[in-house]
């Protein structure tokens, strides 16, 4: 049991699955996290983070594959044995257990000696500031306070590695963002690797070192956040990401926007051209577009339009006044225009890029 | 309320005090024949005279301390072999998986819908064989692994969430630890709950311990009630309802105290 602050264990995952009968939730998942990095497992609902997580806590076993923890494999070893705390999405206090039993519930069970757990719960207490709540029971807490509690569970085990199951999705828009900081804050200062699922991607591009981008149990992208923002893998990447995310025109055989015209976006096909709607702006030339919608946000304002078959939004500075209906050329650099096979929905790399 | 409901209304306030009053007459009954002279045991004259001769009596013309102590040793014996034996049973149907459970849950379960009397006489030759014959630990004994327990207790296991489960075995928490930490303490209200109908039904369950009994150091109060109405008193109603009254006022007493929290657990463990 150490006695400095702990450091971080690297994470591999290779080639793991993980099926229920028929059903496949996780199909051949390889996954390198780094030592003391913020990993971010991002995907919709039922695309298999939640497994993935289990099975990196050895709360679930993998059907193949194998899972290694800094450096040791530890596909066999029991949870207890693996070196990882975890935050779970209900948080999971012990209700019948004060905050303070809750927090020591851990060390209790392996027989950390008092002083030391005397020490360690101070510090959590500390950073988490929950020192008035320790003797009240999970019931009496609000939301907030349980999830501060679940944290304390988490860092007081002092394990290189932590995992959180959406942990902020119970909490309101606002305490969300501030909890965000603050796990954030406390991963880099206690150098742990996080493993983070979350189906939400802001939180994922405000976090991470590392999304891994999930969907139906196989990974779609690995990328730094900038680089799933810029490059995205696939157009499924393309749609899950940026708020709102990138818009798919299906192009016409000429390359033109299906239905609408307007200039040469990429060589023709079967293809789909990614605009995201902060790249596009009013012009005198462009894709024809007619508004349908538009909806002010303060800073700027989301144009929903439609363009031949496909919709399109567009995210304009300032106060747009537009009424429904009125015709538009949405124009964007050739450089913001990513395309991607409408079959497959890979990416197809263009002159430039 | 609506016309169609009071009349409905009416009739169901006039059953439940006609079924309470029912039920409530022979207590009051006994109450009264108790606390007065044998003379008043069939005239209700208001102002007849209080005494507690009749319970000095009933006391000293039968070892009722013994069969108070027999009587307490039963339950608890039965209470605790119970808790002990149902709880891992009752997890490993909640939360282990292994081949054939559902059959072997669904065997456990027959056994509530054999009435215990049913076995009367198997019981008796089991027990003559094990020469426990006339003994308290051969009144408990078929009561001991009890079908009703383990289907309540599983429920309640079941109930409880997986993720604190996990987060046990995360912890470091051992099958055992979880099962002591986690499962029992939640599954408290239901512990209570199954405790009262257990002590209540083995307080003053009869027939079985009337057969397998035959001396005052094993007989248990409902027993020893019996034997003493029968024989040795003939039929002085003032020291039989004293004696009633008191084996049974322990069980009435303690229900009367706890009334609150033992509706609550009721209401918590899902029993009615
Ligand atoms: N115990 C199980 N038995 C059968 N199928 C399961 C089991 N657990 C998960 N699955 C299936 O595996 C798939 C992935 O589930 P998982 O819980 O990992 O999704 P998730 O990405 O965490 O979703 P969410 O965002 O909704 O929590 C789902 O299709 C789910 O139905
Ligand atoms: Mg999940």
């Amino acid at each position: 049991m150490s006695t400095t602050q702990s450091t971080g264990a690297e994470v591999r995952l290779i080639d793991v699955t993980r099926s229920w009968g028929s059903v496949t939730a996780l199909g051949g998942v390889s996954l390198h996290v780094r030592a003391g990095s913020f990993c971010v497992l991002l995907g919709p609902s039922g695309c298999g983070k939640t497994t993935c997580l289990r099975i990196v806590a050895g709360l679930d076993s993998a059907t193949s594959g194998r899972v290694e923890i800094g450096g040791r494999d530890v596909t066999a070893l029991p949870p207890a044995a693996r070196g990882v705390a975890m935050v779970f999405q209900s948080y999971a206090l012990f209700p019948h257990l004060t905050v303070e039993e809750n927090i020591l519930f851990g060390l209790k069970a392996r027989s950390v000696p008092a002083p030391e757990r005397g020490r360690r719960l101070a510090r959590a207490v500390e950073t988490l500031g929950i020192g008035q709540l320790l003797a009240r029971r999970p019931g009496q807490l609000s939301g907030g306070q349980q999830q501060r509690v679940a944290l304390g569970r988490a860092i007081v085990a002092e394990a290189p590695v932590c995992l959180m199951d959406e942990p902020l999705s119970n909490l309101d828009a606002q305490l969300r963002a501030e909890m965000r900081a603050e796990i954030l804050g406390l991963q880099r200062r206690l150098g742990i690797t996080m493993l983070y699922v979350t189906h939400d991607q802001t939180e994922a591009m405000a976090m991470a070192d590392q999304v891994v981008l999930l969907r139906g149990g196989h990974i779609e992208q690995d990328a730094p956040p900038a680089e799933l923002y810029a490059r995205p893998a696939t157009s499924f990447a393309a749609g899950f990401v940026g708020t709102p995310p990138m818009n798919l025109l299906k192009l016409a055989p000429d390359g033109t926007v299906a239905g609408a015209g307007g200039p040469v976006l990429g060589e023709g096909g079967a293809r789909l051209a990614g605009i995201r709607p902060e790249a596009l702006r009013v012009g005198e030339t462009g894709i024809p577009v007619r508004v349908t919608h538009a909806e002010y946000l303060g800073a700027d304002t989301v144009v929903a339009c439609q363009a031949g078959e496909s919709r399109v939004l567009a995210r304009l500075p300032g106060r747009a006044a537009l009424a429904a209906g009125t015709p538009l050329h949405l124009a964007a650099d050739p450089a913001d225009i990513h395309l991607f096979d409408a079959e497959t929905g890979a990416r197809i790399a263009t002159r430039d890029r | 309320m609506t016309r169609t409901q009071l009349p409905t209304r009416v009739l169901e306030i006039l059953g439940a005090w006609v079924l309470g009053i029912i039920w409530v007459l022979p207590l009051l009954y006994a109450v009264w024949t108790a606390f007065h002279p044998a003379a008043y045991a069939t005239s209700f004259t208001p102002d007849a005279p209080l005494t507690l001769a009749n319970f000095a009596r009933a006391w000293e013309a039968a070892p009722f301390a013994r069969y108070f102590l027999n009587t307490t040793i039963l339950v608890t014996l039965i209470l605790v072999a119970q808790f002990v034996l149902c709880t891992p049973a009752a997890f490993a149907f909640a939360r282990m998986e292994f081949p054939g459970r559902d059959t072997v849950f669904a065997i456990v379960l027959l056994q509530l819908m054999v009435m215990p009397d049913v076995l009367l006489v198997g019981n008796y030759r089991s027990m003559a064989s094990l020469g426990l014959v006339d003994t308290i630990l051969a009144i408990a004994l078929p009561y001991l692994g009890s079908a009703f327990g383990i289907f309540l207790l599983r429920q309640t296991f079941r109930m409880v969430p997986q993720e604190l489960d996990d987060a046990a075995r995360l912890e470091g928490s051992s099958l055992m630890g979880r099962l002591w930490r986690v499962y029992v303490p939640l599954a408290k209200p239901t512990y209570i709950a199954y405790g009262l109908v257990s002590v209540s039904y083995h307080w003053n369950n009869f027939l079985w311990p009337l057969v397998i009994t035959n001396s005052v150091t094993t007989r248990p109060l409902t027993v020893g009630l019996s034997v003493f109405a029968s024989t040795d008193q003939g039929i002085d109603w003032s020291i039989i309802t004293a004696a009633t009254l008191m084996t049974s006022a322990p069980l009435l007493l303690a229900f009367l105290l706890f009334q609150r929290q033992f509706v609550q657990s009721f209401m918590r463990a899902g029993i009615r």
